[in-house]
């Protein structure tokens, strides 16, 4: 208890909410089951391999221009699934964590935030486990450009965070809304230029990709990655952080004017 | 001190569409313990809920200027996977508390839940009964200035259910209660004024006794209370 001085600001409210969801997330997840910490890492990691083996086979590296083809496909797989785990993971924080609602401190966007939170230090780490691996078997998946790569992968989690804000409201308020966005995740994937080279796509259709804030993330962390990368035409660092802050402040508003009705729900 | 300022309570869809609470205008000193007394559906647990802040009112604001609980025995916000020891930790934390003092929380905890080894074990395990013994210790090891009650003390078994007892009558010194229930023998043991809510209006009486005084007046001769009258009987 916070002595009995009285009443603690706002701001020390929210910290420790905030610290309390952190530590439970973290707990829970790596009690979930048996060798819960150890699926956590694993299971993105698996998941990344089995794509670089399945593209691999199909082949179709040739039009990459300045890096190889496996690592370029790795950086552009982990940089999206950050995005992608940002808007997911987001719809179903303040469901599963409605419960805790009734402690007055706590309120709907907390979950959301810590959940994010809590996914993107994981996925820092996955991103971390890759590097190492590939300097011990020789793989070229050291950033050339360190702080351009950080840069990039800062951008991607604020990306991925301000659709989450975005999502989490629209998705609890409106059920259908969830399940759409559910269905964006295949072809978000195939669009992003994540696994197929957007340079491959015809110029007119590429105009529309280009629509699409995330490649515009994923083509620039691949190039803190490999200096010598070259990047698609039309790539604007612009058009991907006006995107990432007109997500943020669209979700927290909507955070701050859904506030009462989340809590109903 | 709370103030409760002009709140109207509406539920949007409720069918009827019709006010909960209109115009519950008053204020709550400090250590004045308050019963709240009406027929079910009467608003009494809305009341309560908007005084916790768990619920939003429709119009109006209410204004805590003391720490004031959530209802106590309010189940349903444990975590199944994590223990006891971790659920009770993570709601100390919430309510930042320093890491000294988390472990004195969960001690007083473990003391008063009598979960013993049970409190090491995940709440999947947990029996309704044990459940609620915990969120019950959990509401009394903070220290709150008022302790908000929805029929809490009806948890448990019989001799948990003294023992609670017993420990509201420890805190009426140092804290005040705000509590519903149909037990009318708790209320004017523990309760100093009385709120008669009907039909969302709130009536103030400065004596509890008053006040159920007033709600007998009032359901007296009306059919339809059998239900209200045994529970009442059956706690008192």
């Amino acid at each position: 208890m916070a002595s009995s001085t009285g009443i603690r600001t706002p701001w020390q409210v929210t910290r420790s909410v905030w610290f309390a969801l952190f530590m439970r997330e973290a707990v829970s997840r790596t009690m979930a089951d048996r060798f819960g910490w150890f699926w956590m890492l694993f299971e993105p990691i698996a998941f990344t391999l089995i794509m670089v083996a399945i593209r691999t086979f199909i082949r179709g590296d040739r039009f990459i221009v300045g890096a190889d083809f496996v690592p370029w496909l790795i950086v552009g797989l982990l940089g999206f699934f950050l995005v992608r785990s940002g808007m997911m993971e987001a719809m179903g924080a303040i469901q599963a964590n409605k419960a805790l609602l009734a402690y007055r401190q706590v309120t709907p966007v907390d979950p959301v935030l810590v959940r994010n939170a809590v996914d993107t230090l994981l996925r820092t780490v996955v991103l971390g486990v890759f590097v190492a691996g590939g300097l011990l078997i020789d793989i070229d998946l050291f950033p050339d450009q360190f702080y351009l790569a950080a840069f990039g992968w800062l951008g991607l989690w604020l990306l991925g965070l301000g659709a989450g804000l975005i999502t989490s409201v629209a998705g609890t308020l409106i059920p259908e809304v969830a399940r759409i966005i559910r269905m964006l995740n295949l072809p978000l994937l195939i669009i992003s230029g994540v696994i197929f080279p957007l340079q491959v796509m015809p110029r007119s259709l590429l105009e529309w990709l280009l629509y699409n804030p995330i490649p515009h993330g994923l083509e620039y962390l691949r190039l803190g990655f490999f200096e010598s990368y070259q990047m698609v035409d039309g790539i604007s660092l612009l058009y991907f952080w006006l995107f990432v802050l007109g997500f943020l402040a669209l979700g927290l508003v909507l955070h701050i004017r859904y506030a009462a009705e989340l809590q109903a729900r | 001190m709370i103030e409760i300022d002009h709140v109207y309570k509406r539920y949007r869809r409720q069918p009827g569409g019709g006010w909960v609470l209109r115009d519950i205008n008053l204020t709550i000193p400090q250590g004045v313990s308050v019963g709240l007394v009406g027929r079910n559906g009467a608003g009494k647990s809305t009341l309560l809920r908007i005084i916790g802040g768990i619920d939003q009112p429709t119009r109006g604001q209410v204004r805590r200027h003391c720490r004031v609980s959530w209802p106590i025995g309010m189940a349903g916000d444990f975590k199944g996977s994590m223990t006891g020891r971790q659920n009770v930790k993570f709601v100390a934390r919430i309510h930042g508390t320093s890491d000294a003092e988390v472990q004195a929380i969960i001690d007083r905890v473990e003391a008063f839940a009598e979960l013993g080894e049970a409190f090491n074990r995940p709440i999947s395990t947990y029996s309704s009964g044990m459940r609620s013994r915990l969120s019950f210790g959990m509401s009394l090891a903070f220290e709150f200035d008022v302790y908000l009650s929805d029929e809490a003390t009806a948890v448990g078994d019989r001799q948990f259910k003294r023992k609670a007892a017993q420990a509201f009558k420890d805190r009426v010194g140092q804290a005040s209660l705000i509590m519903v229930s149909h037990a009318e023998g708790i209320l004017r043991e523990l309760c100093d004024a009385g709120l008669y809510l009907e039909d969302g209006i709130a009536y103030w009486y400065d004596d509890v006794h008053d006040a159920i005084a007033a709600y007998h007046a009032a359901t007296e001769g009306g059919s339809g209370e059998q239900g209200e009258t045994q529970a009442a009987a059956r706690d008192e």
